[in-house]
């Protein structure tokens, strides 16, 4: 790739020359994949691995071997699928760290917001196609081991908790105390209802039934709600927030 | 590399002097992963996905020793790859303008990938841990172990093309790593991206002991690291050269 003609052909470049023309390109590259990964992200856990919606947790074994066997290719290509593309979170969530860090409100938010997400990727995301996937390699397995893989898929991926909350705490009391008003102060008091859902979610763990259970119209749905609402919100600031990005400039170290 | 003498309080020169620290670290321990590869029986050749489980379970009892051996050294080791790639962070944070967005997205694919590489040695080892286990749980751990061993690449994926994103934009006038570091990386990246889909199959090329998932995947990765490490060490060693640290 050919990006700028300042360096100049067919001889060492100086150091007098050293600054490039300023350009956008490489923002608007990395704001893209935030879209990008998250449409996919949607195709591998509604469509391929159907853990969106969710089955349901009061089951027995044979339902639970049933739903394997029945989604037996689509949830080993949602694997696959997941593995090739789920670095994408790290450049979603990395880019907003850097745009975190050119807030008036100092590093460090910035930086738990990228540790909670980087940790939370794997629990949270990783994990639950792993389970899955190995519930699926092999039919033949004894029932109460995929019964189990399928419990740990399924809590680890719905019942996530202090990673995000962490993470989404730090987005809203970054935006909060900013006043370069990288993102809007709406887009804070909005985070903090994914905190909301994140503290209801607490309850999926001691229901197998029920609006609380993992697939409760309150600890699920609400949550689901709360999460595209907020996700299409934090995409869509994100794009303001490049598209006001001055060329040329930097966060502070 | 020889810093001039009377420069030692500076910052500029413990930044330096501790990101060659940190290759060195690196270098080190990818001489030890290297002998804790060699030594893994389960990976001379790759254990077979058709293997039943009393093979498995067979396998682990009669490879105890070597199995926690290789494990317990790809866990003490295999995060000792992170100096290094926090030293190619620092290098991205070196270059233009441009490339800064591209810095902190690198460090959180390094930050999750190592957690993934760390959570395989930990089931293999725990596989190989009480070999007198249910065979049908010691092949649940190994299908588990075999599944976060080879398929998860796509962290490596985006760090590598986070790196070569970044070495094309940094286009002033004193390029940090030179173009074909990028080039390098996008072609390692290819290499490694089919293992992601080893698990659809049980048998031939792809699958998770096949030439391409097992094979191909682990030598590019282990070359690029190699060479990631020698290319860092001598753009560590340009920066002492531009802040006058060194001849």
């Amino acid at each position: 790739m050919r990006v700028s003609a300042t360096v100049p052909v067919g001889g060492e470049p100086t150091l007098t020359d050293s600054q490039p023309p300023p350009s956008k390109r490489a923002l608007s590259i990395a704001f893209w994949i935030f879209p990008g990964f998250f449409g996919l992200f949607g195709v591998v856990f509604v469509v391929l691995l159907r853990v969106i919606p969710p089955p349901r947790p009061d089951v027995d074994n044979k339902y639970i071997t049933d739903y394997f066997e029945t989604h037996h290719s689509s949830i080993l290509i949602g694997l696959g699928l997941l593995c090739l593309v789920f670095g994408g979170s790290a450049v979603a969530n990395g880019f907003i760290t850097y745009h975190m860090k050119r807030m008036s409100s100092g590093p460090v938010f910035a930086y738990v917001y990228m540790g909670g997400l980087a940790v939370g990727s794997i629990p949270g995301m990783l994990l639950v196609a792993v389970c899955w996937g190995a519930a699926a390699l092999r039919p033949d397995r004894e029932p109460r081991i995929i019964a189990m893989l399928y419990d740990l898929g399924m809590l680890s991926f719905n019942g996530q908790l202090g990673c995000f909350a962490t993470a989404y705490l730090a987005f809203a009391i970054a935006i909060l105390v900013d006043k370069n008003n990288i993102f809007p102060k709406w887009l804070a008091y909005l985070t903090i209802w994914q905190i909301v859902t994140e503290v209801i979610a607490t309850q999926m763990w001691q229901q197998t039934s029920g609006p609380f259970a993992w697939n409760g119209s309150i600890a699920f749905w609400l949550a689901v709600v709360v999460f595209g609402v907020w996700l299409n919100c934090q995409g869509l600031m994100l794009k303001k927030a490049t598209d006001d990005h001055p060329a040329g400039t930097r966060p502070p170290d | 590399m020889q810093l001039l003498s009377g420069i030692d309080d500076l910052p500029r020169t413990a930044n330096v002097r501790t990101q060659l620290m940190a290759l060195w670290v690196t270098a080190i321990s990818l001489a030890l992963m290297l002998v804790a590869y060699a030594v893994f029986p389960g990976f001379w050749p790759p254990m077979s996905p058709e293997m039943s489980a009393e093979a498995v379970a067979d396998f682990y009892r009669n490879n105890a020793g070597w199995i926690r051996f290789s494990m317990v050294t790809f866990n003490l080791c295999g995060l000792m790859l992170l100096p290094l790639f926090c030293v190619v962070t620092v290098q991205i944070k070196r270059m233009a303008a441009q490339s800064q967005a591209f810095a902190y997205c690198y460090l959180m694919a390094t930050i999750s990938g190592g957690t993934i590489f760390a959570l395989a040695a930990t089931i293999f080892a725990t596989a190989a841990y009480r070999p007198n286990r249910d065979a049908d749980l010691i092949l649940v751990l190994n299908d588990l172990g075999w599944i976060v061993f080879v398929a998860p690449v796509g962290m490596a994926l985006i760090q590598n093309l986070m790196l070569a994103l970044a070495i094309y934009f940094d286009n002033g006038a004193r390029p940090v790593y030179p173009r074909w570091v990028g080039h390098f990386a996008l072609v390692v990246a290819l290499a490694m991206a089919p293992a992601a889909f080893s698990m659809t199959v049980t048998s031939g090329p792809f699958a998770w002991n096949g030439a391409i998932s097992f094979w191909l995947r682990n030598i590019a990765f282990g070359t690029f690291l190699v060479v990631l490490l020698v290319v860092s060490w001598k753009a560590v060693h340009r920066q002492a050269i531009d802040e006058g640290l060194t001849e």
